[in-house]
């Protein structure tokens, strides 16, 4: 039980990491705002989830179980799913209300017409 | 065990550097603001990774706070972008 989860911490770790290393990688080569913006969201919906679960769950391997930590895990991962999602939409929406234009090859431009 | 964190840190480390070079690059401001996030992101997973070290139950409790209360930066920049209107 204690290598099976000190194997998973040791996945999820490095498979976060790689995730936000990945959402860093495209935002260097994204072309435009809007797009950076899109690329934000593996960093927030599946790597720094995965590196609160590695942190969470060596919190099992080093401690008891604890229902307060699960609690707060949960919140955390909720957290970092979905109210940053809200925030990157805000930021979305003030990035094209303050004139950043898009990539010229946006197919949809209805807001502009 | 302990080396894939390390392994890990090292990830967050090289995304900061790149985070960074990507805010040099940027042209408008849209698109700092954005890369910022995502460097507030990487030191909320170098919180979660480092409080494992030390074995203290903080990090788990420091990177809720920060995911639940750093969106507020976030709706801050977008308000700087469209200079206050809403």
């Amino acid at each position: 039980m204690q290598t099976l989860l000190s194997i998973l911490v040791s996945v999820f770790a490095v498979g976060g990491a790689l995730c936000v290393l990945i959402s860093a990688v495209a935002m260097l080569r994204a072309p435009d705002a809007l797009t950076r913006i899109n690329a934000l969201s593996p960093a927030t919906g599946l790597g720094l989830p995965l590196i609160v679960t590695a942190a969470y769950l060596y919190q099992l391997y080093a401690g008891s179980f604890d229902w307060v930590h699960l609690v707060q895990y949960v919140i955390t991962v909720f957290a970092l799913v979905v109210v940053s999602s809200i925030g990157s939409n805000a930021l979305a929406r003030a990035a094209y209300l303050s004139g950043a234009k898009p990539d010229a090859s946006t197919d949809p431009q209805d807001l502009a017409r | 065990m302990i080396i894939a964190l390390w392994i890990a840190i090292g990830l967050l480390a090289v995304s900061v550097v790149v985070g960074l070079v990507a805010i040099a690059r940027a042209v408008d401001g849209a698109s700092r603001a954005v890369v910022g996030d995502l460097v507030f992101f990487c030191c909320v997973g170098f919180l979660a990774l480092i409080g494992l070290f030390t074995h203290s139950a903080v990090s788990v409790d420091a990177a809720l706070l920060a995911s639940l209360l750093g969106i507020l930066a976030t709706f801050a920049l977008a308000r700087i972008l469209t200079r206050g209107r809403r």
